[in-house]
């Protein structure tokens, strides 16, 4: 259904009617809301005025119809100017700079408040970005293990004090009455792990050469609490594996791990220690300050823990190293207590 | 061990400095530790590993720098004049416990007890250890001087002049020579005569038969006890003492004959007496020393440098092993009896290589490039922190174990009993938990450990108390000696429900924003029965979320409101979308419409939602929760107001208001018929 036809001087009388309306509304308007007022009956992109008179074109012979939409034109044009006109009136011209010597830019931000990463996750994070560098992939193993993988296959035997009960947490399951069975077989009995080393034997029980990995995690020893001991723990350990790996491959390795970690060249030295599953066993060192500071054990894996996981000595060689978390975490933040670590007061998180 | 340097002289030239002597040691397995002057000698403190007894004494550490400096050791073979009475006359011995190996003595008659010559004062002094008289300052001169612990009793007191070995009674009384009495069991060994003990073997002698100033006859004892055993008494009855030390760590039994001469010879020399003739010497032999092959090529192939033959053949030589043959490519050695640690080919690389030098192996070695992986654990792990560190929590970590109080209050993972450790965790409580019980349970949830860690930020007054930690959870299984350890992130915050709850819903959004997340009825005593809940995707149980119910603030001792989570790391793992996928977004505008429902108290929104979306059909872009409201007046009391937005948006064109309201009218109507949701305009 078409519109009702409308000639053409009526349209534009029409018109002319609303631009005075509009010019005299715009000019009689005190404040801005009154102009907004007239500016929605007028210019509302919906029900505004103009907007309806604008329907009457359709009715508009086809031939006058250009014609008419000029004179729409002309008086959107009208309208709109009153309007700038009278905008400008009101609130000032928008594009002269107004300055508010009330707002004051030195006040403080809305802060919002980001937690922070535990001191040891970010040491963790950093070794282990470090050491994923240098190629080595992460591994992760139980903290609960058996004495095998704690122990005999890391070719510590049983005459070894690190075996002794009282330095271990041996685990049985608790709401048996006294003398409650350990948990696993009598001959391999579980505990909460006493060094990361266990994920060497297990990540080597589960692929051959070459492996380049690094474990990190909690380990577990039963030292009373004080400022420099904790019955819990973190470890790093780093093993490489292949056909020809040497110490001098692992000095190598600890030379430039030392490098990246302190974040300038630094001497490194090695010196002979004792751990029974490496053979060669070394204590490293780096030079910092003016003196030699320990950086952690490590040594060539010895031939008897390769033969535990099957892999054949005189084939391959590897090293292996190991350092302890809390140490590193707290030289880097001057941490003088380790029970500050385990303590989470948010203060003492909130500074790194 | 701390050695002094005068008494080093006894056996090898010091004609270097300290500094240089000290260094050298360091830099071929004796870590110095520092020195210290006493008098006109020196104290040097050594770190001795636990493979090298043989440097707990003078002449092992002589031994390594007579190898480092490449100068003779003076060792004479001591030979103590014997008199005419014969030892198997006046004394005898029998073993009859497994825990002695093998068992040597020797009697000196008519000794007179005294003090210690100043020479001998002086040394023992240097290394820290008192002056007691002659005789028991000989004993203990040997032991320091060769590693071999030994005894003297005063042969008087010894009925019948027999000595027993045996294995000690159960609950055997026996008053030791620092007068304190001390219960044994049959696994300790002691030293007896046919009535009582006279001493623990290898760890402390008896007052019954201790030298004293009236003492003449004293029968030296050179004996081989088991290490473990040692072990064990030693640290059972805290008795730990140099001589228990020594055994702990194995001794040279080819020396038992050489300590007891060499301290008998002290003796005489200090004490006076004549030896009786001969030696009860009974037990096992010494083993044959293993007869070990050092390929040369071994060599390079595990230290990475090159090693001259002369040089490996002259370290080994010089370092005691009795070189049998030279080969082309390899040297046959047998090791001396006071280096038991040398067993394999691995232990002689070791050996030339810290003579030779580990300052020689270069730390510029090309070694080949090779990828490495991140796991996608780790990632899934990064995007969980981001979320919770943007949100405010900080990271905490909490002991494994925990009380048993504790371990009761929450274990919605398992209903099996925690493992138990053998030893609880000492020194990990505050003060104020102190008699909540011992730390020996494995945990099986992380929020009571978190519970903790807010009470003490709360009793700090520590402002915004938010923290999450991830860490494992020790869960039994039937059947199963290692339980099973999943990672679990457990968070405890001060803030309302439902902030907490949106955390939940980012991580999990973070990490795959498709993953349908749903939140079920749960029952903990712990937690708040209403504002509480169980977390499932796809079925499987994510975790759980609640407000602290009154019972779980009375024993934490909190006094504010805490809500808590804790959810399955892997699950969130399993649920990563590690690669996100483009999807093309429209380019038109999109239409908001809001929704004013009335509906029965018992609706809950997540089930409204659940019929928009399913009404709303593909042009419905989201669902947003504006706010929920009550007139009792006008609707009653067992409604509630919903006020939702759709958010409406075409992928081809821009969206009619007929499309529009054809939309609305489908959820209106979807809504009214599966929630009786009425209308408000």
């Amino acid at each position: 259904m078409s519109p009702p036809a409308m000639p053409l001087a009526k349209f534009v009388q029409t018109l002319e009617l609303l631009t005075e309306e509009a010019q005299n509304s715009f000019a009689q308007a005190s404040d801005a809301d009154q102009l907004d007022e007239s500016r929605v009956e007028f210019l509302g992109a919906k029900k505004g005025r103009l907007k309806l008179i604008q329907k009457d074109l359709a009715g508009i012979e086809n031939s006058e119809k250009p014609a008419a939409g000029k004179s729409l034109n002309a008086t959107k044009q009208a309208i709109q100017q009153a309007f700038d006109e009278a905008k400008k009136r009101l609130l000032g011209d928008q594009d002269k700079v107004v300055r508010d010597p009330k707002f004051d830019a030195t006040l403080p931000g809305t802060k919002f408040r980001m937690g922070k990463l535990h001191p040891i996750t970010q040491t963790i994070n950093e070794l282990k970005d470090i050491m994923g560098r240098l190629g080595f992939t992460p591994a992760q193993g139980p903290e609960v293990e058996d004495d095998y993988h704690n122990f005999q296959a890391l070719n510590i035997p049983m005459s070894h004090p690190a075996r002794d009960p009282l330095d271990n947490f041996y685990l049985s399951v608790a709401g048996k009455h006294s003398g409650a069975v350990a948990a696993g077989e009598e001959d391999n009995p579980t505990l909460m792990r006493s060094q990361t080393s266990t994920v060497q034997i297990r990540e080597m029980e589960r692929i051959d050469p070459p492996i380049r990995m690094v474990s990190l995690g909690r380990v577990y020893r039963p030292d009373t609490a004080d400022w420099s001991h904790y019955p819990m723990f973190h470890q790093i350990e780093g093993l490489m594996i292949d056909k020809s790996v040497t110490l001098a491959d692992l000095k190598t390795v600890l030379k430039l791990f030392a490098t990246s970690y302190l974040g300038d060249e630094v001497p490194i030295r090695i010196r002979p220690s004792f751990f029974p599953f490496t053979e060669p066993s070394v204590e490293a060192d780096y030079y910092w300050d003016g003196k030699w500071v320990e950086f952690g054990g490590a040594g060539i894996v010895d031939p008897n823990v390769l033969k535990s996981v099957g892999y054949d000595p005189e084939k391959y060689s590897g090293f292996a190293f190991g350092l302890g978390i809390e140490r590193l975490c707290m030289i880097r933040h001057q941490i003088t207590d380790i029970r500050y670590l385990f303590t989470n007061d948010v203060r003492f998180l909130r500074q790194f | 061990m701390i050695v002094s340097w005068d008494w080093l002289t006894d056996y090898v030239d010091l004609k270097m400095d300290h500094d240089d002597l000290v260094d050298r040691l360091t830099m071929s397995g004796l870590n110095h530790e520092g020195t210290e002057i006493v008098g006109a000698d020196k104290a040097i403190d050594l770190e001795v590993t636990s493979n090298r007894p043989d440097c707990l004494g003078h002449i092992g550490v002589a031994r390594e720098i007579s190898v480092l400096y490449d100068t003779p050791m003076k060792l004479q073979f001591p030979q103590p004049p014997a008199g005419g009475k014969l030892i198997d006359d006046l004394c005898s011995v029998e073993i009859k416990s497994k825990n002695c190996f093998r068992y040597t003595a020797r009697l000196i008659q008519g000794v007179k007890i005294g003090p210690s010559p100043d020479w001998l004062k002086d040394r023992l002094a240097t290394i820290g250890v008192d002056s007691i008289n002659n005789v028991v300052d000989a004993t203990n001169y040997v032991m320091f001087e060769i590693g071999q612990p030994l005894h003297a009793f005063d042969f008087a007191k010894i009925s019948g002049g027999k000595i027993i070995v045996r294995d000690a009674k159960k609950d055997e009384s026996f008053v030791a020579i620092d007068h304190k009495t001390y219960s044994l069991d049959a696994d300790m060994c002691v030293v007896a005569d046919a009535n009582d003990a006279a001493a623990i073997g290898g760890v402390m002698g008896g007052t019954d038969s201790e030298v004293t100033d009236s003492t003449t006859e004293v029968l030296i004892e050179a004996a081989y006890f088991d290490q473990l055993s040692v072990r064990r008494t030693a640290r059972r009855l805290t008795l730990q003492s140099p001589s228990s030390f020594r055994f702990e760590r194995n001794i040279d039994s080819q020396m038992l004959d050489w300590a007891s001469r060499r301290c008998c010879e002290l003796i005489l020399e200090i004490a006076g007496g004549t030896l009786v003739d001969g030696c009860v010497d009974v037990g096992q032999r010494p083993p044959q020393p293993p007869v070990l092959t050092l390929r040369y090529g071994q060599l390079e192939r595990l230290l990475g440098i090159e090693i001259p033959t002369s040089a490996t053949n002259k370290i080994l030589s010089d370092l005691g092993l009795n070189i049998q043959t030279i080969q082309d490519d390899a040297v046959v050695v047998e090791a001396p009896s006071w280096r038991k640690d040398l067993t394999r080919e691995a232990d002689l690389v070791e050996e030339v290589g810290r003579i030779y030098g580990f300052d020689k192996v270069p730390d510029d070695a090309s070694v080949p490039m090779a990828a490495s992986y991140r796991p996608k654990s780790d990632r899934a792990l990064d995007r969980v922190q981001s979320v919770l560190l943007a949100a405010g929590f900080d990271e905490a970590m909490t002991p494994s174990l925990v009380p048993e109080p504790w371990s009761k209050a929450f274990s919605p993972w398992t209903d099996h009993p925690p493992l138990k450790s053998s030893q609880p965790m000492l020194g990990v409580l505050e003060k104020a938990s102190h008699n909540i019980g011992a730390v020996d349970l494995l945990r099986r949830s992380l929020v009571p450990s978190l519970l903790e860690a807010y009470r003490i930020n709360e009793f700090r007054s520590n402002s915004d108390i938010e923290l999450f930690e991830t860490a494992k959870v020790y869960l039994p299984t039937q059947g199963q000696p290692i339980p099973n350890q999943p990672l679990k992130v457990g968070l405890v915050s001060g803030r309302d429900f439902f902030f907490v709850k949106g955390i939940v819903e980012t991580i999990v959004g973070s990490l795959s924003p498709q993953t349908q997340l749903t939140l079920e009825a749960t029952e903990h005593g712990l937690l708040d029965p209403d504002r509480s809940g169980q977390w499932v995707i796809g079925g499987a149980t994510l975790g759980w979320i609640g407000r602290a119910s009154q019972a779980a603030k009375k024993l934490f001792r909190l006094r504010s409101d805490a809500v808590v989570v804790e959810l399955d790391f892997q699950l969130l793992e399993d649920s990563m979308v590690a690669i996100a996928q483009h999807e093309n977004q429209s380019a038109f505008q999109s239409v908001s419409r809001d929704f004013n429902f009335i509906v029965e108290n018992s609706v809950p929104w997540d089930a409204l939602e659940r019929t928009v979306r399913k009404t709303g059909g593909m042009l419905l872009e989201a669902v947003d929760f504006r706010e929920v409201f009550r007139d009792e007046t006008k609707d009653g009391k067992t409604k509630k107001r919903i006020l939702l937005s759709v958010t409406l948006r075409s992928g081809d064109s821009t969206l009619t208001g007929k499309e529009v309201d054809v939309v609305c009218q489908s959820i209106i109507s979807g809504c009214e018929k599966e929630h009786a949701a009425m209308l408000l305009n």
